[in-house]
């Protein structure tokens, strides 16, 4: 009966330990009345008869997970609002990332590389800390059992529901966080003088000219237009027939800029010293240039990308 | 119909229905292999790895209660329906007679149609 205990104590190992004493003596009466009976039938038993019968059994972790179903860690009540509230606050997390690094960025001889892998590594941590506590404080959520429905599942009404439309209508949070991401970057980066010391100033470098950040600032109203608009976006989360139209406005403006931008001459405030023997400063602005009219056409793309989502609608 | 498929439905089939048997079953008292048997002369055939699990859950839903005791040298935990149990077990025979007469109406006029 040594294979008997050992099954038995492989599955207890799988068990809670309140349950372990519980589960293990009716299993072993259990698995005992099976053998009495083989050996009525066969006049006795061998190791291989008992290995087979335990084998029958299925192994020892399916056998403990068959008395003890395992819980998910969220339960499945939670999940929706779960995953929800992780994407909302990555989001944010990302904004803040967004802010912080771009601060820095501008306030220290870091270069653009260096300053996006500031800004992929302090997301990377940001995010592990709030995933982390979301997913602790669900995990100790689920431990209660949820309400069968929340209150916005109780009073909800069918006449509330937005029509019937194309998918492209429901606006993903990751393209509302995206879009506020850009714009709190553009404010920072425009007004940076206004959130930097003087030293940090003193060390600060800008590469548009002084006309050329002039017209930046003039725009900035167009970024702030853009995240309320976003902050709306992320209110009603559906593209209604007004929304795709400020849109159209908003990107066709900001399209609009940056290719006034590209027109202006010269573009870049550049220190010929630090670039002799690189490059020509000429070859310097007409990348600038490119790279603005590049820039543009992402703007463009959205713009017409909702007149044609505006006539599908109409 | 792929074989895995069958059995797939024939395992959601059999779910509902097992808990309805191992009530019936348990107005008389059984230790979890005499139940086995009982259910297997019955014509149910039932693995112990989904039995037993059952019969436990059903006692800490307290539709079942259980005792401890000696027989034959060896102690056996045995199951009989609790006042509670007896009450759901009525309620669900009564389910189950008339989910069987419309399915038996349903698949009576199936097998006409495909007749």
């Amino acid at each position: 009966m040594e294979l008997v205990k050992r099954y038995i104590a492989a599955v207890q190992r799988e068990l809670p330990e309140t349950k372990r004493d519980e589960i293990g003596r009716e299993l072993n009466a259990n698995i005992m009345d099976q053998l009495d009976m083989l050996a009525e039938q066969q006049g006795g038993l061998t190791d291989t008869d008992i290995a087979a019968v335990l084998k029958q059994m299925g192994h020892p972790r399916t056998v403990a997970q068959q008395f003890v179903p395992p819980q998910p860690l969220i339960s499945p009540g939670y999940m929706a609002l779960y995953k929800n509230t992780l994407f909302m606050v990555l989001g944010i997390l990302f904004l803040l990332q967004v802010v912080d690094s771009t601060s820095a960025w501008l306030s220290s001889q870091m270069s653009f590389l260096l300053y996006m892998k500031s800004l992929a590594s302090g997301f990377m941590q940001d995010s592990l800390l709030g995933f982390t506590s979301i997913t602790l404080a669900f995990w100790l959520m689920s431990r209660h059992e949820p309400k069968q429905h929340s209150r916005c599942e109780q009073s909800w009404q069918p006449e509330q529901l937005p029509k019937a439309g194309p998918h492209w209508q429901h606006i993903s949070l990751q393209d509302i966080f995206t879009d506020l991401a850009t714009y709190v970057f553009l404010l920072i980066v425009i007004w940076y003088p206004l959130w930097l010391s003087t030293e940090q100033l003193a060390n600060s470098r800008f590469l548009f000219t002084d006309n050329a950040h002039q017209l930046l600032k003039w725009a900035s109203p167009l970024a702030l237009l853009g995240i309320a608009s976003s902050l709306w976006q992320l209110r009603k989360r559906f593209w209604s027939q007004s929304m795709l139209l400020g849109n159209i406005v908003l990107n066709g403006a900001f399209a609009a800029v940056i290719l006034l931008l590209a027109t202006f001459s010269p573009l870049l405030k550049l220190e010929p010293e630090v670039w002799q023997g690189v490059l020509q400063l000429e070859q310097l602005e007409r990348a600038a240039v490119t790279g603005l009219v590049i820039t543009a056409m992402f703007p463009l793309w959205e713009v017409v990308r909702d007149i044609l989502r505006l006539k599908k609608l109409g | 119909m792929t074989t895995a498929q069958l059995d797939k439905m024939r395992l959601e089939l059999r779910r509902g229905v097992l808990v309805l048997a191992v009530l019936a079953s348990l107005k008389q008292p059984h230790y979890g292999y005499s139940l086995r048997k009982q259910l297997q002369d019955g014509g149910i055939d039932i693995d112990e790895g989904t039995l037993y699990p059952l019969i436990r859950r059903l006692a800490e839903q307290g539709l079942l209660d259980s005792e401890w005791q000696q027989g034959e040298g060896r102690e056996r935990r045995y199951y009989q329906l609790s006042e509670l149990g007896t009450q759901l077990l009525s309620q669900l025979t009564d389910e189950w007679q008339h989910l069987n007469n419309s399915l038996s109406n349903l698949l009576g006029t199936a097998s006409q149609e495909t007749k």
